[in-house]
């Protein structure tokens, strides 16, 4: 019995794991649900198309200037202080909470997206 | 001590003050939606305070801003909410700490009880 129990201890399945790091399931496999809460990061589409909306619908920007790359002081013509409301209202939409020192920083649309991006706490 | 003289020490000094401004900006707008819950009554405030910065926004004495942010930030303080919204998984949030990662190195025997001579 020890030497059974023994052996059981030691031996171990092969693991499968996915393909990359944070990548999602093929979509024939759309159909199975993951439990866990470590593959629910946002895609980048997804962060992309948020942060978008978030911009466009704040009120002193055009709509239609609004591309992925802008810069918000230089493109869109807003003042530092929009800047700031602007970072706030991705935070409320993130639920995240940004440092002070890193929220100065976010400067254009791409900076906004990389940061959000790799947030591991982005909702 | 008079201002900077050269020009790159004034820039230094200005960009300095604004990045300052900045985030006295950002915090009052944080503290103004904590105090002011209801969307109607944040908007109404946080224009109210968009007024404030924007009234002295062409000051160009270095001193005389100095002294401005130090009385703003002096407002700020003393407006602080005491119990201001924290997103849950940050530092004073509800859910910080609440599932702390186990430590590595252990390891948990599943034997459910089985004793050896079973």
């Amino acid at each position: 019995m020890a030497l059974r129990a023994a052996v059981l201890r030691h031996i171990r399945l092969p693991v499968q794991t996915l393909t990359a790091a944070g990548s999602r399931p093929q979509p024939q496999w759309s159909f199975l649900r993951l439990f866990s809460s470590h593959d629910d990061h946002l895609t980048k589409e997804e962060v992309i198309d948020r942060v978008l909306d978030v911009v466009k619908s704040f009120p002193k920007v055009d709509p239609s200037k609004v591309a992925p790359d802008v810069h918000f002081q230089k493109d869109l013509g807003l003042d530092s202080l929009d800047n700031v409301e602007i970072v706030m209202a991705l935070e409320e939409e993130f639920k995240l909470e940004i440092p002070d020192k890193e929220a100065d920083k976010i400067d254009s649309c791409n900076l906004a997206i990389e940061y959000i991006y790799n947030h591991p706490m982005a909702g | 001590m008079s201002g900077a003289t050269t020009a790159a020490a004034y820039l230094a000094r200005r960009a300095a003050q604004k990045e300052r401004v900045r985030i006295l900006y950002r915090r009052a707008l944080k503290d103004t939606l904590n105090w002011a819950v209801h969307r109607h009554l944040f908007y109404q405030d946080a224009s109210d305070l968009r007024e404030k910065f924007e009234a002295n926004k062409h000051v160009e004495d270095l001193d005389t801003i100095d002294k401005m942010i130090a009385a703003g930030e002096a407002t700020y303080d003393k407006w602080r909410h005491p119990d201001p919204y924290i997103v849950p998984w940050a530092p004073g949030g509800s859910k910080f700490t609440r599932n702390p990662v186990p430590p590595s190195g252990i390891e948990i025997v599943y034997d459910y009880g089985r004793e050896e001579n079973d």
